[in-house]
Parts: C-alpha cells; structure tokens; sequence
C-alpha cells in the first residue's frame, strides 16, 4: 500500500492510495463516514422555549452542530459505568439566552474545557424581545451509521487514477474542445495531458466519441488498484486524525474477526 | 432558520451563513462569494442560494 498527499487542511484533504484493492479503499471511506466515534448532542432539558422554533427544531439545530471530539469520550455502551452516565461517557452543557439576539453556536456552555463547538458562527435561532432560551443539553459519543449528528466524514469519496493513453494523434483539437475539464492541450502537434492535469480526469470519455480517427487516438482507461481519494471532515476531528481513526476502527474490527476465527 | 448542514453531503453550511448574507446584500456576486467561503460542491451551494429567512415572517404569530 503506498500514500501519495496531494493536499492536507485541516477540514480537507486529498490523496492517492495505489497498490490496494477496491475493497480497501470502501472500507476507508465508509469508517470515515459511518464508524468513527463522535461526539453530539443527544438529549435536551428545556426549561424555558419561548423562541419561534419548536423544542424538536431547536434540538435538532444543537444536534448537528459539531463538538469537537475527545479521545477520552467513550459510548456509552461501551463505558465502565454501564450506560448509566459518567464523565467519560456523558458530556454535559448549557444554553441561555435572552431576546432581541441571534443565539449562535458559540454561545453554547460546553462543562468540558476540551470539548467545544468546532464552528462558532453557526446561527442556531435568532430571538425576538421577550423570547428566551434557557436548556441544558446532554452530549453521547455515537456513530454515524445511527444518525447523522455523529457523522464525522464528509463528502467522502473515491474515484480510480485516471490514465489517458494518446497514440497516432493528428491533433485536429476536437478532443480539447469537449473536454469538460479542459486538461487537454496541444504539445509537438499531438493532444497531451500532463501528469497534474490527469488527475482531474472525471473519466467521462467525451474525448474518444469526439476523435475523428477509427480506432480513436485518445483512449480513456484507469488503474483498478489505484485511487484518488477525497474528503472533508465536520470540524470534530482535523482531516488527518479522522482517517487514521478510521483505519484504526478497521484494524480493530480485523483483529476481532481472526480472534473469532480461532476460536472456530 | 439557516439549515446547519448541508441536505445532501451534511457539510456544515450555517457557518458561513452570516458571510454570505452580509457580502451579497453588499452586492457582491453571490458565486464569487461561495467559492470565497469554500462551499464548491453544488448541493451545499444551493443551500445557501435558495435560502429563505422565514423568521420574521412568523415570529409576531407565536
């Protein structure tokens, strides 16, 4: 397996994983959508809600935003304590606000000095004179295969490395102008896609209906055991520790499945 | 109220809610601005664009 990074933020990145087989590759991107540990808010104690959101509005508005995550925080089914709620399972935090204000993220009260909203501007309802808020909100650790307040990967995604193969080209253009990516350009009087340019490639094949030649000159193919890899993460994680924990969540799964295997 | 992510891909669009009000109402050409806040995939986009604050609208009915 090799790993060539071609971009790396802190919310996104973009990467080649070569030498692996499809399977590896989904299995990446779905760990870093569904199987990653997240924090959010799960529960609410509403003691005042006078604002033009229903209670149910309002908690889905806190679930979805994301906490910045804690490797201490553990599920709660998999805690010491059972499921009965402790600080290694249970995170506890507060809202209160009076109108005429736009409550936003940042005024979220997090009990933890670790644990944070990632976004601070995220508008969560905008109060009118008179109109209160005052709750206290409960945050789990979960997964985003049972909901998406816990989904840390997003917009994760693959596709194979492109690999355009150019031979006997007259290099009439028709191919340049179809290109809905405009990677095509004209080099010694033949068509010609630098290396950077390849992996913007969508795979389309616009290129081989538009050459005039029979067979066509440019053929479209792409490597099966390479793939570019992309995605962004919410804020609860930086891109970097998100797919590392993924890998780590599928290390962990492969370790349990050969010890089931022994047993047999 | 803004929705917080995005329908399709769940990015986190409410963040750059306030911005994008702020900047287009200025007058400033609203695709200029989405790529400035680093909103590029069209389902995330159309959150923002189709946008309408109802707020105001119902708050004198509560």
């Amino acid at each position: 397996m090799e790993i060539d990074i071609i971009e790396l933020s802190e919310r996104s990145a973009k990467f080649i994983l070569s030498d692996v087989d499809t399977s590896v590759a989904n299995g990446i991107r779905r760990a870093m959508i569904a199987d990653v540990p997240n924090l959010a808010i799960e529960w609410l104690e509403l003691y005042d809600n006078t604002s033009v959101l229903y209670d149910e509005q309002l908690g889905l508005r806190l679930a979805l935003v994301p906490l910045t995550m804690h490797p201490d925080y553990v599920p709660e089914s998999e805690c010491t304590c059972n499921g009965e709620g402790c600080p290694s399972c249970t995170l506890n935090l507060r809202l209160d606000a009076k109108g005429p204000k736009t409550v936003y993220s940042g005024d979220i009260f997090s009990s933890d000095p670790n644990v944070r909203p990632a976004d601070d501007n995220i508008p969560i309802v905008e109060l009118k004179e008179g109109q209160n808020i005052m709750l206290g909100a409960i945050a789990h650790v979960g997964y985003g295969r049972d909901h998406v307040r816990w989904q840390a990967g997003v917009a994760c995604g693959y596709k194979n490395m492109p690999d355009v193969i150019i031979e006997n080209c007259d290099g009439c253009g028709h191919c340049i102008d179809e290109c809905p990516r405009h990677i095509i350009e004209i080099k010694n009087d033949e068509a010609y896609i630098s290396p950077e340019n390849m992996i913007k490639c969508s795979l389309c094949r616009l290129c081989e209906r538009a050459c005039s030649l029979k067979p066509p000159a440019i053929q479209v193919s792409y490597d099966p055991r390479s793939f570019v890899f992309t995605y962004e993460s919410d804020g609860s994680y930086s891109a970097k520790d998100l797919v590392l924990k993924a890998a780590d969540v599928i290390e962990n799964r492969a370790g349990k499945m050969a010890e089931i295997l022994d047993k047999i | 109220m803004i929705p917080v992510r995005c329908f399709s891909c769940g990015k986190v669009v409410a963040a750059g809610w306030e911005e994008f009000k702020k900047r287009t109402e200025a007058g400033e050409d609203k695709g200029a601005v989405l790529d400035d806040l680093g909103i590029t995939r069209y389902c995330c986009r159309r959150m923002l664009l189709s946008h309408i604050e109802m707020i105001d609208v119902i708050s004198p009915y509560q």
